[in-house]
């Protein structure tokens, strides 16, 4: 090799390098398990802002799942000259797929974060934001896999933490009451497929948020763009344009009625386990709206196997009486062995829990 | 330029470059023993074997295995400890959900939810595993000790379970099952099978459990008609712990002082067990209906049928009652609580030869407490009783030795 063809690869590299630092496209790794972020240049983070790359789709699903406040940054990437297929009124993603999920809090001052509602942003601006951890979905061709990513404390990289991690956290409101003081959980790889694998044991993981259902956000209601992620997917060319693609109902819709918003709260926060081929089907309670038969979705059902999770109480769901429904008392706990969802949270969720409340105080009925 | 200038070259020009992106090279964490033993499970390949190395091991969250052919060896029963008595997260100790697993020689204590739930799996092997609460019988402790759920050919063997506020051992939901050579002690249940079927409980020692061993079939669950369970060669003695269960689990509802308990199971066959000094009763035979719970699932049969007991060991017993209608009856008779106690609840058309067959030494008691007429006549005969059952198959399962 001369001298020259060495300066030319070099140059190369440089030039790649560079690119690396600027915007530039993402990269999918089949067999590597990169141990940096970074590695597969999802987004390009200077010292005071992390934004996803140009060629990723970021979105919002219809149907978010709670995970103690923190807001989340969702991004959506195919590898150029692929498609997706709909298959069986779902999103089948070509091997390649990126799907990253960050979790941030926006920071009050000193080290407490605050406790808002998360306004979607579209880049994090780190000087007023508190980055936690990026968790990634890849589409290898052997199935989805997970990859739990946590930054570090000066915000310049996150490493991947295939057991997970925890970070004590103190959240503030905006009312002057005292902040909440909790352990932020990364789940390790595991607890990823834990709720990413609905069909248990023998299912794959597969999306959640990033389905047709989720992604179809009325526009209006849109709070990141003027098009709803499904929209860019097809003006990218990701996916074909078909007619009348199905809406996942929202739990903060405030146009559906209370009974559907509490389905779908449920459908969200518990459905990904407890349905009927899921990991918590030993317990018969079935929270994923397939169920007709009442018991089988918690009104009158007597625990099985909840131990201190009943909370020495007779029934999954009293109609109305939200204070003696197991149901209720496992979302108002925060303790590990009592609380559901078991993964995913560290503190209650006022909102879901009112929601839960409102729909069992009106439920007609009695045990 | 030779090539080992340019490579230096190279590596410079590259650590620059980085450089140049605005950061120093970020370094990596380091991993704690707690997860470095998780990361080790979430990398592990079929064959390979996970020691636990003697010594107490604080983990405060939950272990879990998905990968199938994986062995967690420690090096003793009392020499390898996980404690997580400091546990921040998770429902169990050690969650597992995969084929030909084994686990051996180690304990695992006070955990805040289940010790060790192993879901949906085939071929499970708990070997010489301790599960403890050690601070005693607790409403607090956690529900389970060793937990297969929805397996099947579970062997549990020379196991130790304590203070669960539900089971020590439980195998729910599950088909081919071996619990043996194992003590449960301090528990609410010392072992139970639920919802399960083809299952051999023997030379297990049950003791200071609120009950000794329990065989449950419960209504709207996934898996059920429970059925097909030897429970012989134990030692069921001085289970009388007061319940410390949470209310609203069916557990909750085992009167203290039970031995042997069979609700809404067929085809159980009871022998060669030495029942001793069970204060409620040494046996308790019941249909779900006992609980007074709504059914509401139409495929349940709440009865239990086909139950034959033989050859067993009597002494002492039911002398303290911890039940109503047992105390009524106590007060009745001035007696105590006779070995073999039956609710008398029988499914529409059929006898009483078809719920319950015994052959005992002539000095065993009985009761049928004819629960459905609100316990209004209690008969101590046991004439319709005197019947024999075909004797049920041995379980074999053939399991790699790890």
């Amino acid at each position: 090799m001369t001298d020259l063809s060495f300066r030319a690869l070099f140059l190369g590299a440089y030039l790649l390098l560079i690119s690396a630092c600027t915007d530039s496209s993402p990269v999918f790794h089949e067999t590597e398990r990169p141990l940096r972020l970074s590695d597969w240049q999802l987004f390009s983070v200077d010292v005071s802002e992390l934004a996803p790359s140009e060629s990723s789709v970021v979105f919002r699903p219809n149907n978010p799942l709670f995970t103690d406040y923190a807001h989340k940054l969702r991004t959506l990437w195919i590898p150029q000259g692929l498609q997706a297929d709909i298959i069986d009124s779902e999103i089948s993603y070509p091997v390649g797929t990126v799907i990253s999920k960050t979790f941030y809090y926006p920071r009050a001052s000193g080290t407490a974060l605050l406790k808002i509602a998360d306004s979607g942003l579209q880049k994090i601006n780190l000087d007023e934001n508190q980055l936690l951890e990026t968790r990634l979905l890849v589409r290898k061709s052997d199935g989805w896999d997970a990859f739990p990513y946590v930054w570090n404390d000066e915000q310049s990289e996150a490493f991947l933490r295939v057991a997970g991690a925890s970070k004590p956290i103190s959240l503030s409101g905006q009312d002057s009451a005292e902040p909440s003081n909790f352990t932020y959980f990364v789940p390790n790889e595991n607890q990823c497929a834990g709720c990413h694998t609905t069909v248990h044991p023998d299912g794959d993981m597969h999306p959640l948020g990033a389905i047709l259902s989720q992604l179809n956000v009325a526009v209006s209601e849109s709070e990141l763009s003027n098009s709803s992620p499904l929209e860019q997917m097809v003006a990218r060319g990701w996916i074909s344009d078909v007619e009348d693609f199905p809406r996942s109902e929202s739990w903060q819709d405030p146009s559906a009625s209370l009974e559907d918003r509490a389905l779908a709260y449920l459908n969200m926060q518990c459905g990904h386990c407890h349905n009927p081929q899921g990991a918590a089907d030993t317990s018969g309670l079935i929270l994923d709206s397939s169920q007709t038969l009442a018991i089988n979705r918690g009104v009158c059902k007597p625990p099985v196997a909840a131990g201190g999770g009943a909370g020495d109480l007779r029934y999954a769901i009293v109609p109305g009486h939200p204070e003696e429904s197991i149901l209720l008392y496992r979302m108002r706990s925060d303790k590990p062995d009592e609380m559901m969802p078991e993964l995913g949270r560290s503190l209650i969720h006022d909102e879901g829990i009112d929601l839960i409340s409102r729909w069992i105080e009106e439920m007609p009925g009695s045990c | 330029m030779k090539f080992s200038t340019l490579r230096t070259f190279s590596i410079a020009g590259a650590a620059l470059l980085l450089a140049s992106c605005g950061n120093e090279e970020p370094t990596m964490p380091e991993l704690s023993f707690e997860e470095a033993l998780q990361e080790q499970l979430i990398q592990a390949k079929a064959g390979d074997v996970i020691t636990i190395p003697a010594g107490v091991h604080e983990i405060t969250r939950s272990l879990s295995l998905n990968v199938s052919g994986v062995t967690i060896a420690g090096a003793g029963i009392d020499e390898s400890i996980l404690s997580f008595k400091n546990q921040v997260q998770g429902a169990e100790g050690l969650l597992v959900s995969a084929n030909d697993f084994v686990i051996r020689d180690l304990a695992i204590e006070d955990t805040i939810g289940d010790a060790i739930k192993i879901n949906e799996s085939s071929n499970v092997q708990v070997l010489r595993v301790r599960t403890e609460w050690t601070g005693g019988p607790l409403s607090t402790n956690g529900a389970y000790g060793i937990y297969p759920v929805q397996s099947n050919n579970v062997l549990i063997d020379e196991a130790v379970a304590i203070g669960a506020s539900d089971a020590g051992i439980y195998v729910g939901q599950s088909s081919q099952i071996i619990v043996r050579n194992s003590r449960a002690e301090y528990n609410v249940a010392g072992i139970e099978i639920e919802n399960s079927t083809f299952a051999d409980v023997h030379d297990n020692v049950t003791t200071n459990n609120t009950g000794g061993i329990l065989v449950f079939d419960l209504p709207n669950l996934p898996v059920q008609g429970g059925r097909n369970t030897r429970v012989y060669d134990n030692q069921i003695f001085d289970n009388n712990t007061a319940n410390f269960a949470p209310e609203g689990n069916i557990v909750a509802g085992v009167p203290a002082g039970t031995g042997l308990m069979i609700m809404a199971n067929d085809n159980i066959e009871v022998f060669g067990n030495n029942f001793i000094d069970n204060n409620s009763a040494n046996v308790l035979i019941v249909s779900y209906l006992i609980n007074e719970l709504p059914i509401t699932d139409p495929n349940y049969d709440p009865f239990p049928e086909a139950i034959y007991i033989h050859n067993n060991q009597y002494t002492g017993g039911g002398e303290t009652p911890d039940s109503e209608p047992l105390g009524l009856l106590q007060a009745a008779t001035g007696q105590p609580i006779p070995d073999i106690v039956w609710d008398g609840m029988l499914s529409p058309g059929k006898t009483a030869a078809d719920a319950l067959c015994f052959s005992e030494s002539a000095e065993t008691s009985f009761v049928s407490l004819d629960a459905s007429n609100g316990f209004a006549q209690p008969s101590f005969d046991a004439a319709a009783h005197d019947c024999a059952l075909p004797r049920l198959s041995a379980i074999s399962m053939s399991l790699s030795s790890q």
